[in-house]
Parts: C-alpha cells; structure tokens; sequence
C-alpha cells in the first residue's frame, strides 16, 4: 500500500535524525528541534493576514511526556485537596450563599473560554511553521482540556456538595434567556476562534491571557477566600499556573510576525479591537460579580482594574512589544473611564432583568451601600435609592407583583442591547461612558454603546449579526419564555434564578412571573 | 410547554423541503433561501428567527438528492449545481484578487459563501478557496482602518442614522 506524503516524510526524517537513546527532557527536544516541515506545500487551513516566521523559538522548550508528569502532579494535589481534606471539612457549605451564586457564573462561563481556547490553540498550531512555535500551541491545546474540566469540575463539587446546586448543575441549558451569556460568547468563543487566525491569538492570548486572567483567575481567588470559598483557590490558581506559557505563547506569535511588513500595517488595530472587545464585557462583569456577587470585600473593583489591566498589562506588557512596534491601544483611555461606573450600571439592569437567569442575586444590605458610597461617591444618589425604592417594594417576595424590571418602563428608561458586544445599556440612567446610537441598515435597525463598536460594526457588519433577547422574544410573556428556556428547577414551577439569597425568604415560581404579565418589546421598533 | 423548534414557519418549509425531489430543485431552493433571507445584504427579515434552521434542513436534503444522483467521480470534483467545483473556486479566487475595492472584495467573498456553502461545493474545495477569499478581504479591510472618520464611514456603508446620543 503506497505510504501518504507526510508518512514517508517523517520516515525519511528518522532514518537521518536518529531518535536519542536517553528519555533526557532537553535531549529530546534538541532532536525535536532537528525535524523541518515543508511549509510550501503544507499551508494551513485559515485565513491570516500575516505570515508567521519558520524560526520562531519557543520558551517552556517542554515535550509532551515531561508536560503529562507535570500536570499530573499537580491534578493530584488538585483533586485530593478537594476530595478529601475539603470535603471533610464541609467546605462547600462554609462559602457564603452570595459568593455561591457568584460561582455559578464564573466558572460556567470560564469553561466556554477554557473549551474555545481548545480550538483557538488548536487553529494557531496549524496557522504556524516553527516547530517549537508550534510544540508551545500544543502545549497550551493539552492545558485548555485541562482547565475546560476544571471548570467542569468545581461547578460539579460545588452542586454536589454544597448548596442550591440549580444553576451550577446544567447551567447551558438556559442559554437562550440569559442576557449574560451572548457577551460571554463574543468574548470567550467569537473572540477566539472567529476571524484572523492571528487575530485571534491576539484576543486570547495578548489580551484575554495577558490582560484579563489576572482579574479573573488570580483575583477572583482573593474574592473567593474572603468569601469562604477555599475550593476556587484550590483549583483556579493549578490553572493559572498554565497561564505562563500561554502569555509567552502571545508573546511569541507577535514575535514571529514582527518581521512580515503585514505586522505594521495591521497589529495595531487588530490590537485594539480585541482589546476592547475584551474590556466591554469583562471591565462590568467582573466587577460586578466580585463586589456584588460578594458579602466580603477585597477592594474596589477599579483599584484591581487600574492595577492589572491599566498599568501591569497597558504599561509592562505591551512596553515590552514595543521594540516590536506594538503600540498601547487607543480605546484603552476610554475603557479606564468604563472601569469606574460600568460594573454598577450592569448590575442595575442585571438585577432588573433576574428572572432571564440561572443564579441568585442579592440587593446590597445597608452595610454594603456604605461600602460603596466610601468607595465610589455618588452612587447611593444614582443606585443605593433605587435598591431602597425595589426593595420597599416587595421585589424580594414573590406575593408582591413587582419586577424591577418594570421600573425601568414606568421610568421612561428602555434598556437597549449592544449589538457588538451584547453587552446590555440604559443610556437615560447609568454614570458610565455608554452612549446611545442607533443605525439603520437595509431596514433594520442596530444598536451600538460606543464609538470602537460601531466602527467595528461598520467595517464587517456580517461578524455581528447576533440578535438580542429583545429581537428573539418581542411580544412573548416572561413566563412562557423562560419555560421553553428550561429556567426552572427540577420541580417544574420554580425558577433557577430568584431575587435574594435569603434562606427564609420564598421562592419565586412561573406562576408569581405569570400574574404579573410582563411581555417582552424591542426598544428599537419604538424609535 | 412549547417545543421551541416546531412553529408554522418551519412546518411550511418542512412541507417545501419535503417536495424537492431532484437535485436541480434542491439547489434552486437552497441557493435562492439563502440569497433571500440569510445574506448580510438582506432586506427581508420574516425569518430572522427562523432562517438557520431551515437551511440547515434543506442543506440536509440537498445533501441526500446529490448523494443519489452523482457517482463517486462526480461526487468529489463537481459542485451540485454541475459545474466543475475548482474551477467555480478558481474563478471567485481570481475575482477578488483582481479588485483592491473592500466592498467589492467584500460582495464577491459573502456571494461565493450563499452560492457555494457545502453542500453545494464539495468541502476541500469549499474551504481552501474560502480561506484564500477571507484573507484578501480581511488584508483590505484592515488596510488604513481609521482611515475615516465615523461619520464618512456611515455613508459608505449606507446605513441611515436614527439616534446618536
Ligand atoms: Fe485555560
Ligand atoms: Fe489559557
């Protein structure tokens, strides 16, 4: 039987590189090193703009059995921690109920990062012609598996052996409903796998690596500790020990592009929109899930953003690309002056829209609102009173008739979606830097929240096509649409997701949403 | 409850789908839905909801239809419309690297896909000319991005401004 091209390629390989006699790490990958792949008839399957050199050098210099021992090491600290000294200790029930909820979101949701970062590496493997380039992508692709159950796992131990397990068991199947999770594709699944294949690397690797797992997977361990969480710790920080080689993986790519006169022309700006594409949602949600997803405080959510994403990855990382010709990107400005408002802005409306979800949330006790005013002055005037108007209004008790979200009607204040990022936004009432447009193309109306979005959208309108709650569900009641969305527990009549925390307080069911006769309309058709 | 895939527009399609029954009629159906509700360019959005799902099925069917009337050979080197399939690949590929125009560039890559998209194209060739498409039009596209100002850039791509805050 005649052998393919590649098979007899390598064969050939071999008998002129004889593999090592030793089992020796660097032995192994200094013969590794020797192989060279024709790159002119073995072009990748994915479109790039850029050309990636054929000698691009890699830093962890691992093999694959040196990375399995390693990893297995660390998986087995992981796991025995968690199945026994943990579980022991009852550590499950000792999280606070709020950060529990908080837990739901975080870790469902990294694990469709983890899942396309499989993918994303996967692309960047084929997209490259270095050898070692390409051993480092695939170290990041076994990593990505890796992480993908991690994720997994802590929603299970959690729904296992903790409390309210609705929402961390099966959280994708309400997909449809809730707001949060179309953002979270742009950012964790378009991001990384759509478009340029370098582009993408750029998204995941420059930007949501580099920039955001800081925030994410480091700080989120603060949170999480303060708020009794000890499994989180446990098994985000074995994560981020993986992240190292994946920012070096970043760090490479720009490096073997640096040289193609494509990387002038086109860096930059890719940089830009995925840096932005990253903040729009992760500068708000993260700072809504740690401060208001919490009962402790770490510090303000503005501090942790100033510190990693302004001056550790704007100012370090990116000065250290400089010498090759990666410049700070310009929405970075405009993003800082989101970091301050933005996550509070979110809440406001996430709370409003609580029955589209698949966890609990908890309006700030009086404690709190003082935390928030000492931190942010103005916000009780813009956000405390209105909490104080919800709750003295029953929105906590399913007997009451009131969603909050009917507050915004009675207001005048429609809630729009952003067509790029999804990223929900109340131009009449929020302190952030969200402004209103609205365009009309081929007689459909688009709405957008700032200036790098729309241009974004201009220039390849077929990317974003996403439609909103608001377009999906128009003229549906609330409570049909979160039945058919698969939002109740597993008696069939309550909902995953309820306005409180309170263990006494009751629990709201389809019947409560169904009195109430809230039907959905798209803000756009009314302009 | 509901059961969110069954409502009146898809039974009608199912029933359209269902009728096809050679190859031609397939293609005509498939090729002309897409054209009509699921390109960028459209101006019809009475499927907006329900447009992916249908195509998924007469993609389906397209796929039986051509697996019943082509031979082996046929099946992987011709497009279901007849054509030999690399050279529809070759042709497009030869359009776009003649023009330097984003718009046009942008128009010939969004047209092969409607034309074209398995099962129409056999998948190789498909996706090698795709990914050849999106690269020229990614390299003009991002050539001088900022290049406009948003205001200009609104009247090239043709969108009329109903709010700007
Ligand atoms: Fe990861
Ligand atoms: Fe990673």
């Amino acid at each position: 039987m005649a052998i393919s091209t590649a098979t007899k390629a390598a064969t050939d390989a071999l008998a002129v590189n004889r593999a090592p006699v030793s089992v020796g790490a660097q032995e192994v990958h200094r013969w590794l090193q020797s192989f060279t792949w024709d790159f002119d008839k073995n072009r990748t399957k994915y479109s790039t703009k850029y050309k990636m050199a054929n000698d691009t050098k890699e830093q962890f210099k691992l093999i694959a059995k040196e990375y399995a021992r390693m990893e297995s090491v660390k998986d087995e600290r992981q796991f025995g921690s968690l199945q026994d000294v943990l579980t022991r200790v009852d550590a499950a029930n000792r999280v606070h109920p709020k950060w529990n909820e908080s837990m739901k979101v975080i870790s469902n949701f990294l694990e469709v990062g983890e899942y396309n970062a499989i993918a994303a590496t996967g692309m960047l493997w084929d997209s490259a012609t270095a050898p070692e380039q390409k051993n480092g992508y695939l170290g990041q692709v076994m990593d990505e598996i890796r992480h993908t159950n991690q994720c997994g796992y802590i929603n299970y131990y959690f729904a296992k052996q903790g409390q309210d397990a609705a929402g961390h068991n099966d959280a994708r199947r309400t997909r449809a409903i809730g707001p949060l999770w179309k953002g979270m594709k742009r950012v964790f699944s378009d991001g990384f796998i759509s478009g340029d294949a370098v582009e993408c690397s750029i998204n995941l690797q420059l930007v949501g690596e580099a920039c955001f797992t800081n925030p994410l997977i480091v700080a989120v361990t603060e949170w999480a500790s303060a708020n009794g969480d000890e499994m989180t710790p446990t098994v985000f920080l074995s994560i981020e020990t993986d992240e190292l080689r994946h920012m070096a993986n970043g760090y490479q790519t720009v490096v073997s592009i640096a040289n193609d006169e494509a990387a002038s022309k086109y860096l930059n700006t890719d940089l830009n929109n995925a840096f932005w594409t990253q903040q729009k949602y992760f500068t708000p949600v993260l700072g809504m899930m740690f401060e208001y997803g919490s009962h402790f405080k770490v510090e303000p959510w503005v501090k942790t953003w100033n510190r990693w994403v302004y001056e550790d990855w704007g100012g370090i990382w990116i000065g250290r690309l400089g010498k090759y010709g990666v410049e700070s990107p310009a929405s970075l400005r405009d993003a800082k002056k989101d970091a301050y408002w933005a996550h509070h802005d979110l809440f406001l409306l996430a709370y409003a829209l609580w029955p589209t979800g698949f966890f609990r949330l908890t309006l700030p006790t009086a404690e709190e609102a003082e935390w928030y005013e000492a931190n942010y002055p103005g916000w009780y005037d813009m956000y405390g009173k209105v909490y104080e108007e919800w709750r003295a209004r029953g929105c906590e008790d399913p007997s009451s008739g009131f969603l909050p979200l009917q507050w915004f009607a009675e207001n005048n204040h429609p809630i729009y979606i952003d067509r790029v990022s999804q990223v929900p936004f109340c131009p009449s009432y929020s302190k952030g830097a969200s402004t209103l447009r609205v365009l009309e193309y081929n007689g459909k109306k688009h709405s957008f929240s700032d200036q790098w979005g729309e241009r974004m959208w201009l220039s390849e309108p077929e990317r974003y096509e996403c439609q909103n709650i608001f377009e999906q569900y128009e003229g549906r009641e609330l409570s049909e649409v979160i039945a058919e969305g698969h939002g109740l527990r597993s008696d069939g009549k309550t909902l995953i997701s309820q306005p409180h925390t309170n263990k006494d307080g009751k629990l709201w069911t389809l019947d409560d949403i169904k009195k109430i006769g809230c039907v959905f309309a798209d803000p756009l058709k009314a302009l | 409850m509901a059961n969110i895939h069954d409502n009146p527009n898809r039974d009608a399609w199912v029933k359209k789908i269902a009728a096809a029954n050679t190859l031609a009629n397939g293609v005509k159906l498939l090729t002309d839905f897409r054209a009509k509700h699921l390109s960028p360019f459209k101006t019809d959005f009475s499927l907006e909801l329900d447009g992916q799902w249908i195509e998924l099925k007469i993609e389906e069917k397209v796929a039986l239809l051509k697996h019943k009337e082509f031979n082996d050979t046929q099946f992987l080197n011709n497009s279901a419309t007849g054509e030999n399939a690399q050279k529809v690949a070759d042709a497009a590929v030869a359009k776009i690297n003649a023009t330097t125009d984003m718009y046009e560039a942008e128009r010939i890559h969004i047209n092969f896909r409607l034309a074209n998209k398995p099962p129409i194209l056999p998948v190789n060739v498909f996706l090698d000319a795709d990914r050849q498409l999106g690269t020229k039009l990614m390299e003009l596209r991002n050539t001088d991005y900022y290049a406009l100002p948003l205001e200009e850039l609104r009247k090239v791509r043709g969108v009329k401004v109903i709010t700007l805050q």
